[in-house]
This record gives structure tokens, sequence and C-alpha cells, in this order.
């Protein structure tokens, strides 16, 4: 009865990861980038602490970041 | 809001402040939250904790919060989508510590006066809170507790209800304890 349901059990997670592969389900794409963005937030705060720590001015992080100054400052400004 | 607040659920807000000042962060998140639930003893919430077997792994939450917050807030769920994408979230971190130090991720995120004093609470944080309003109301209970918060943990994707579910303590397994039986099943 149990190797059963261990089989069935380890079926249904074959095909789940199956019809993940070929993913059409536009849900793990939007987690993705979801998951994506927040990793890029924690990456910028990391630089441009740095930065600042370097004594760059909040134009030359915007530039590099290819956003304007006033973004970046609002931002990251007062910590 | 706050005036409905319990005493317990009003030191758990109080105590994610100090977790979040003693760790450096510049705003109290909802992993703050549940390190201050933790902390809790002789509240509903740490009753149902207890209830669950907390004793035996309240510590190994901890460190699994700790982890986290080194990988920059992302729970599991978040590291395996972006496994989906061919991105290793363990090596993008190490190698943001090679070059910036340990740490480094877990810095602080931008989220400004909310509420007053020096640190702000997170989007996250301030979901947990008005999550464990509406749970509250919900279940017709007149005041807001502890034991509503972690409700509201468990309920919201994220890395406190990872660590918590990976110790068994789901919105169901804390329903049950809390409210007993009825039609919710064992977690």
């Amino acid at each position: 009865m149990s190797r059963v349901s261990t089989y069935i059990d380890n079926m249904t997670d074959a095909t789940d990861l199956a019809e993940r592969a070929g993913d059409r389900d536009p849900r793990i794409g939007l987690r993705a980038v979801a998951a994506l963005r927040r990793l890029l937030e924690q990456l910028e705060a990391v630089q441009v602490r740095s930065a600042r720590n370097q004594g760059w001015s909040w134009q030359e992080i915007a530039a590099e970041l290819g956003v304007s100054r006033q973004a970046v400052h609002k931002k990251y400004g007062r910590r | 809001m706050f005036e409905r607040f319990t005493k317990d659920a009003r030191a758990v807000v109080t105590g994610a402040v100090e977790h979040a000042e003693r760790g450096g962060g510049r705003t109290v998140d909802a992993e703050h939250l549940l390190l201050a639930l933790l902390d809790r003893e002789g509240s509903r919430a740490s009753f149902a904790l207890a209830a669950l077997g907390g004793g035996q792994w309240l510590e190994s939450v901890r460190e699994a919060l700790g982890e986290a917050r080194r990988r920059g807030g992302l729970s599991q769920a978040e590291a395996d989508a972006l496994a989906g994408l061919g991105i290793d979230v363990g090596e993008v971190v190490a190698r943001v510590e090679e070059v910036h130090g340990v740490g480094a991720m877990s810095g602080d995120r931008k989220d400004k006066g909310w509420w007053s004093g020096h640190r702000s609470f997170s989007r996250a944080a301030k979901d947990v809170l008005e999550r464990a309003l509406r749970i509250a109301v919900a279940q017709r209970d007149r005041h807001i507790g502890d034991e509503h918060i972690l409700l509201a943990l468990t309920a919201r994707p994220g890395v406190p209800a990872e660590a918590l579910a990976d110790h068994g303590v789901t919105h169901e397994s804390v329903t049950r304890v809390l409210y007993g039986g009825g039609e919710a099943k064992a977690g």
C-alpha cells in the first residue's frame, strides 16, 4: 500500500518536473522575474554603497547606472 | 490599528525594531517580526509554537533566517526560480562577498518614514501587520494578538513562512492549535 503511494508520488513529481521544464505556466516565469528584481535591488544597493564609500558623487553613480542623479539620490540618499 | 494590539503584539513590534537595530538593518522586515515572535514567552503565539514542538527547533529557525538574510533576503522559492533562469544565487552571493565582505548582501533597503522612529517598516513587514489585522477580524477576535502576527507570517510567501514550514509550522497547523480541530488539517 505504502509502496504504491510512494510510486504514485514519484510519478507525480516526475510529471510536475516535466511540465515545468518546458514551461508555459506564466506563474513560473513571472516569479523568476520578481526574484530577479529582488536580486537586482540587493546588488544595486551593495554597489551604490561601495561607490559612495569610495567617494563617488551621486552624479557619477547615476551615469554608470544609466539613470538620473535624482533617482539615485532619492533611493539611496540620506543613509 | 495599533490601539487594538495586545501587549504581546506590541512587544513583538518593538522587539522587531530592536532586532533590526541589532542587525544593523535600516528597515524592520518580516524576518525581524518573526525573530521577535520567537523571543516571546507566555503569549498565545509562544503557546502555539510550543504546542508544535518549538522547544526543539526555535534555534534552527533563527539560523535559517540568518542564512536567508545573507543571500539578500531571498527565499528558497525565489532562489529556485532564479536557478530556473540559470542563476545560482549562492554563487552570486559568494562573489559579492569576495569583494565586499561577508554579509554584504544582507544590507538594508530603501523605504522611508512610515511609522515614526528611526527605522521604517519594510513593505513586507507592513503587509504582515495588515494581514494580522485581517486575520483577527476574520476570526472575530476583538484584539490583534501575537498569534495573529504568527498566522500572518505563515500566510505570506517568503523567508519567514519557509523557515516555519520547514518545522511543520504552517497556517493550517497554527490555526489548528489555536482554534482547535474544525476543518483545519494537520500541517
